[in-house]
């Protein structure tokens, strides 16, 4: 089942002599399950495809269909409560609330939904992450590698159609990195979780199930790492 | 051109354009410290200034009176250095009673120096010259209106013994409030001609050098030459205006309105040092960055200074010029309010010593401000710019409480009591404006005690019945309204010390008619009864004058009038008259038709005009010729422009200082707020991408605004209403003995600007988090 589609995806900055195409005419689609990464170059359009992807940024021109559904033709309120139901975000600087403690960050999506985080989930998550005993610590209270273990948790909550990881690894040293990819790794086999990865560390790309290359805005598709 | 960078110091101006939002705040806030506090001291020098020119016009430019002193201590006063101008004045008929009369006329008689017209500018002659001759005399102008009299007329002043004494008319000068209120003339003798026929006691004048101590100067006069503290009087009016005053009362003034000046700038001291201190925390991580890169504490600390000195280049500038806009949008005001008191302020003037206070307030707070945060930036790790999460300034201690609360309520009101110190700092703040507010109301009630405005009722002009009888016809009245110099027309008739009884006992009353106006503005002194049964003839409205006499409703009184008996109803009680009537006698008001069913007399005791902005002399020459014989024409309108010229001034700086209150609170309220979420906006960008909607957002400021208004009304209100209860008994009870009362409206002004800045404030940012892009934002440094 397809996910995700784009088509002729288009991102331009700037006008005239200062003109970037950062995104040149991008179309690939992405399977129910599958574990993708998108490597590249540091400039190469890999961050304005995530979030061009993920709503937060708006193409030039092309389009993103999300479950067969167009996110740009939505309004951007709509839009807001589409993406926080069916995308998880994990940023490379972790972007946690400082307020919230651990289990709050976790729930953040389903308190901003209004939803009552369901008791048995949370702790499921929490066990996975390793963070049961660290629940109500603050994040200035955590190492880097336990809150990029808190950003998984909470894009993982909503069970999303889609997670969007940009570069997850990006400030963690090497265990904390094996950590993080272990737990992607565990989500997209126990709970067939859609996951798009960029990352510039070809090593990580070695264990999921497809590579896209972008380059100067070009993407192609490296096809299957796993035979 | 790209500006070459030759400094450390020349990235202020770079990094000031990106982050122009903030700059400009903070440039805000400077040039509303600095306008407000330009104004303040502007108007204020203004309004002394004017004040000065008004005093000298009304009372004279003299310093100092004297007393009974004899030829050689007038000659060793005028040989003092100090000493300016004298001149020897007295004065007979000063209250217009004693039988002094020209063309059957009270006239109050001078006698003075030539040299008094340097010291009083009001005898100066506006037509002819001083009278040097025995036979001249010079006379105000009304005596030139009223009889036709030209220079070179022969007028003729009758004594009260039957002697009469020709003079020539050498000149006129202008006319006193206080003669044409009474209706009398004036008229002016040099010092030999007045010895000659009045008494020869003069009063001594003396003016003294500019910038001399004048306070100083007088007591030793008095000391060398044995001159009793009754035989001296000081010019109090001028010497207080001139800063040159023993007088404690005054002293005490001063001392209140240099702490309101004081407050005004404590105020735009907090609210710059704020909105600089946000400024800067905002940006740690730019300091961290600046250290890491080899920047030392000294250097960050002059990096944060010569930053807020660059605001101060533009800003001040902005600020002084809008406040001479200010004062002179004020100044026009004024003068259109009353032309009597501010005629003589300058269109355009421009206050010095205003410009200088308001200027050095908003360097020396700048300054000030810039210390802190210097301070505060200099202390900044470098490894704040290199670690992980920096950015947030606010590091959390406790959780936000979601259990309560919608997250996005729970994150906001965590953002305002989050932090102890942040929190005491804005709630405190909002607090302050209320509190200074509130403590400050009670001088509007201060000024409506000391200074009644001019009653409603307040007559420009009357016309008297000379023998208190209902002589006035009725058709005068008719010919008034049809003057298109006239605004209202109100007469009224009385019959005095009418036999009375009621029951057993008997008593004399004053009967008096109103009519339509005359019974609108008794309408606030009705204490019960129905003021239209009273209108439309069914019954009179008695007025307390004697606590030893009480009417009741329904009462019925017998009047004896003519010899006849009858009998009137008592509809209602006025707690006291708009006009003046005499105290310890029973008063009642009727209807016209009434009064005339009663005393069978149509014709009016008093006409009272008031007039529209049109008037002119001549058309009080013509009225007084309508007016004809037995009957007294007072004109008040100078004596009225008097009192409200003096109202409007105070009430313009009472209330013009509550706004200034306000105004200044709404803005901190709104600064603070913005720069509360500027401070956060990363941490919003990070919300939005995870899916947080704009509404969501809204709510969160919203919490957080809501928060701090709520603190702030509590402690405000609480510590607010204490100081009100204080300053009102303190300033009010202790000396007119009214009761404190609960400043509801006061306070509902405060509370209502609060909330509606706090409103305001929330919709700024809750903008800019709408067009807001996230990537941008989760990505900015």
């Amino acid at each position: 089942m397809e996910i995700l589609r784009t088509e002729h995806l288009t991102k331009t900055y700037g006008t005239g002599e200062v003109q970037v195409k950062a995104l040149k005419d991008v179309s690939f689609a992405l399977e129910k399950g599958e574990f993708a990464a998108v490597v590249g170059e540091s400039g190469s359009g890999k961050t304005t495809l995530l979030n061009c992807i993920g709503g937060l940024d708006t193409p030039t021109s092309g389009k993103v269909l999300l479950d067969g559904q167009d996110i740009f033709s939505m309004k951007e309120n709509k839009r807001t409560v589409f993406r926080r139901q069916n995308i998880g975000f994990i940023f490379q600087n972790f972007q946690l609330v400082p307020e919230l403690d651990v289990e709050q960050n976790i729930i953040f999506p389903l308190l901003l939904d209004y939803q009552k985080p369901d008791k048995q989930r949370v702790e499921e998550i929490l066990e996975v992450l390793g963070l049961t005993d660290r629940r109500h610590h603050l994040p200035g209270q955590l190492s880097g590698g336990q809150q990029q273990r808190v950003a998984i948790g909470r894009a993982l909550i909503m069970r999303p159609m889609l997670v969007l990881a940009d570069e997850p690894t990006g400030n963690l040293d090497s265990k904390n990195s094996q950590d993080v990819m272990e737990l992607l790794m565990k989500a997209s086999r126990y709970y067939q979780q859609t996951i798009l990865m960029i990352t510039h560390n070809e090593h990580l790309s070695a264990n999921v199930d497809r590579v896209l290359r972008v380059k100067d805005g070009v993407l192609s598709d490296l096809g299957g790492v796993r035979a | 051109m790209r500006k070459e960078m030759k400094h450390y110091l020349d990235l202020i101006p770079i990094s000031a354009k990106q982050r122009k939002h903030q700059s400009r705040m903070t440039r805000f806030c400077i040039i509303l410290a600095v306008f407000l506090v330009a104004s303040i001291f502007s108007m204020a020098d203004m309004e002394i200034q004017s004040q000065i020119q008004r005093t000298i016009k009304d009372y004279g430019s003299w310093h100092a009176v004297f007393q009974n002193l004899d030829e050689e201590q007038i000659r060793m006063i005028e040989a003092r250095p100090e000493v300016q101008a004298t001149a020897r004045y007295a004065i007979t008929n000063y209250r217009t009673d004693e039988g002094y009369t020209v063309n059957g006329k009270e006239t109050a008689i001078c006698g003075f120096d030539e040299s008094f017209q340097e010291i009083m500018q009001d005898v100066v002659p506006a037509e002819g010259h001083f009278p040097s001759k025995e036979t001249e005399a010079m006379f105000t102008q009304n005596v030139k209106r009223q009889l036709g009299t030209e220079v070179g007329d022969t007028l003729t002043l009758m004594m009260p013994d039957g002697n009469t004494v020709d003079f020539t008319v050498s000149g006129f000068m202008a006319d006193s409030s206080m003669l044409t209120s009474e209706d009398a003339f004036g008229m002016v003798l040099n010092t030999e001609t007045y010895q000659e026929y009045f008494v020869d006691e003069f009063q001594f004048y003396v003016q003294f050098v500019p910038y001399s101590n004048i306070q100083r100067t007088i007591d030793d006069i008095c000391e060398q030459m044995g001159i009793s503290s009754e035989d001296m009087q000081e010019n109090t009016n001028l010497l207080t205006l001139m800063f040159q005053t023993s007088d404690s009362v005054m002293r005490q003034l001063y001392m209140v309105a240099a702490l309101l000046a004081v407050l005004v700038m404590v105020a735009g001291i907090l609210m710059i040092s704020s909105s600089m201190n946000s400024n800067v925390s905002q940006r740690t991580q730019f300091f961290g960055m600046l250290r890491c890169l080899g920047a030392d504490v000294k250097q960050v600390r002059r990096f944060v200074r010569r930053e807020a000195l660059n605001w101060c280049k533009s800003a001040i500038p902005i600020g002084l010029l809008l406040s001479l806009l200010m004062v002179w949008a004020l100044c026009a005001l004024l003068r259109y309010l009353s032309p009597y008191y501010f005629g003589d302020m300058l269109s355009h003037g421009v206050s010095v010593p205003g410009l200088i206070v308001g200027a050095a307030t908003g360097m020396v707070t700048v300054l000030l401000a810039a210390r802190s945060p210097a301070k505060q930036a200099s202390k900044v790790s470098p490894l704040t710019a290199v670690s992980g999460n920096a950015g947030t300034t606010h590091a959390a201690k406790k959780a936000a409480n979601t259990r309560f609360f919608h997250v996005e309520t729970a994150l906001g009101v965590h953002h305002a009591l989050g932090s102890k110190k942040n929190f005491l700092l804005m709630a405190g703040s909002f607090a302050f404006s209320i509190i200074l507010f509130l403590s400050f109301s009670p001088a509007i009630d201060f000024m409506n005690q000391a200074l009644r405005p001019l009653q409603p009722s307040a007559a420009d002009l009357s016309i008297i019945s000379q023998d208190h009888t209902c002589s006035i016809s009725d058709e005068i009245s008719d010919h008034l309204e049809e003057n298109p110099s006239v605004d209202k027309v109100y007469g009224r008739s009385y019959a005095y010390s009418v036999p009375a009884r009621s029951g057993e006992a008997s008593f004399k009353v004053q009967l008096i008619s109103y009519e339509e106006d005359q019974f609108n503005w008794a309408q606030e002194d009705l204490v019960d009864g129905s003021l239209s049964d009273a209108e439309d003839g069914s019954g009179a409205l008695a007025v307390f004058m004697n606590a030893n006499r009480e009417f009741n409703i329904g009462d019925e009184l017998i009047l004896e009038i003519g010899g006849e008996e009858k009998t009137v109803k008592i509809v209602g009680r006025l707690a006291e008259s708009m006009f003046d009537v005499t105290d310890e006698s029973a008063n009642l008001i009727c209807s016209e038709e009434l009064f005339r069913e009663l005393t069978g007399e149509s014709g009016y005791t008093i006409i009272d005009v008031q007039f529209n902005s049109q008037v002119t002399d001549q058309d009080v020459e013509d009225i007084r010729g309508l007016a004809g014989e037995g009957v007294t024409v007072a004109d008040n309108r100078m004596e009225n422009a008097q009192v409200r010229g003096g109202y409007y001034s105070f009430a313009l700086f009472l209330y013009g200082f509550l706004a200034v209150i306000t105004l200044i609170s709404v803005f901190n309220i709104i600064n603070s707020i913005d720069m509360s979420v500027s401070a956060r906006i990363r941490e919003y960008g990070a919300m939005r991408a995870i899916g947080m909607s704009s509404s969501q957002m809204v709510r969160m400021v919203a919490a957080e605004a809501v928060s701090y208004v709520i603190w702030g009304i509590l402690i405000g209100s609480t510590v607010g209403l204490f100081l009100n209860y204080k300053v009102f008994e303190n300033l009010i009870t202790v000396r007119w003995g009214t009761p404190w009362y609960f400043p509801a409206g006061a306070l509902a002004v405060i509370l209502i600007a609060v909330i509606l800045a706090a409103a305001a404030a929330v919709r700024g940012p809750a903008k800019r988090i709408h067009e807001m892009s996230i990537v941008a934002t989760i990505s900015a440094l």
